[in-house]
């Protein structure tokens, strides 16, 4: 591989493109795919089963061929509301295991740069700043502030966008309050159970970063079920 | 759902890189059995041996360091190897889980 290639490779991670890197593992030969974009005449021929490896997400060698693919697929976006403390080990984890990570606090005092150096964190109402953030099916939510005025509003929008994993910080009575007021709201009980309260899985711990691991283990557990 | 957990090994390969080092990139292509890492783990090497990422548990990362300075004094851009279950009479390299691997080395220049 040239240098300049892995440098356009690292580009297009950066700027969360999703893409393939096929390699013709008898010459050394490789290039970058992009679904719609035309290959060279090297890899032209295999374009069919690029397409199905891309769709399929999926990393290998086409059978009988010496032709290797690689995908790479957009970081999974994680919104956690709350810049409280365990949203600092969370960012901690989230860095290491690759999820893309956006903060919102209406509170400025809990979201000052100097709690979470080189992150984003949407200063606004949960309202306001989903605005700000592109989210689908594939999104996740972490609510900590266990303040309804914040929680409530960014879990309802996460039930009515359908996040694939909806988690709120909270006893077992303060989730028990927070799904009658979702009832209350109009959302039907399988929606309700969808959300994971208390939040996280269970591991003993209380400190700030072992209920931020209890948290991220569930989170990369429910991605892998999907 | 596919997760995108990513060690950042390409990014590091580009710092070496621009520290003058030469590096030959390692990749698991394909996996048979139990084998520990899988398809697309990576690891790079350089021409002393340092090394970063991994494409096993531990189990052939030495002789995949060996193999990577062996392509760097060669003129090949690339080369194949297999690892197999370890024969265990020996202190031979191979993978104790059972399974086996094939891992593609290219010199990245």
């Amino acid at each position: 591989m040239k240098h300049s290639q892995l440098k356009e490779i690292i580009k297009k991670k950066a700027s969360k493109i999703e893409f393939a890197i096929v390699t013709n593992l008898e010459n050394g030969l490789s290039e970058i795919y992009e679904p719609g974009k035309s290959l060279s005449k090297e890899f032209e021929i295999y374009k069919q089963q690029i397409d199905n490896f891309f769709k399929l997400k999926k990393n290998g060698v086409i059978e009988n061929t010496e032709i290797f693919i690689e995908t790479y697929v957009r970081p999974i976006k994680v919104i956690i509301v709350g810049a409280v403390h365990i949203a600092q080990y969370l960012v901690d984890f989230a860095k290491s295991l690759n999820f893309e990570i956006s903060i919102i606090d209406p509170r400025g005092y809990f979201a000052s740069e100097q709690r979470f150096p080189d992150m984003k964190i949407i200063n606004k109402w949960p309202d306001e700043a989903f605005k700000e953030i592109e989210t689908n099916e594939n999104s996740a939510l972490i609510a900590l502030t266990h303040d309804p005025k914040i929680d409530d509003p960014a879990l309802q929008y996460a039930l009515n966008k359908k996040f694939y994993y909806i988690g709120a910080l909270g006893s077992k009575k303060t989730h028990e309050n927070r799904c009658q007021r979702l009832k209350d709201a109009g959302f039907n009980s399988d929606q309700i159970n969808s959300i994971h309260g208390p939040i996280g899985i269970k591991l003993g711990g209380r400190s700030a970063p072992e209920i931020a691991l209890s948290i991220i283990a569930q989170l990369v557990s429910e991605t892998y079920k999907k | 759902m596919k997760n995108s957990f990513d060690e950042k090994i390409l990014e590091e390969a580009n710092d070496w890189l621009n520290a003058n080092q030469k590096v030959v990139l390692a990749t698991v292509i394909q996996t048979w059995g139990s084998s520990p890492r899988q398809v697309g783990s990576r690891m790079i090497v350089n021409e002393k041996g340092d090394f970063s990422g991994s494409v096993s548990g531990g189990c052939v990362e030495s002789a995949v360091v060996r193999e990577c300075i062996g392509l760097i004094k060669d003129n090949k851009p690339c080369k194949k190897i297999e690892f197999k279950v370890s024969n265990e009479s020996a202190w031979e390299v191979g993978l104790a889980c059972g399974g086996e691997i094939a891992v593609y080395l290219e010199k990245i220049n």
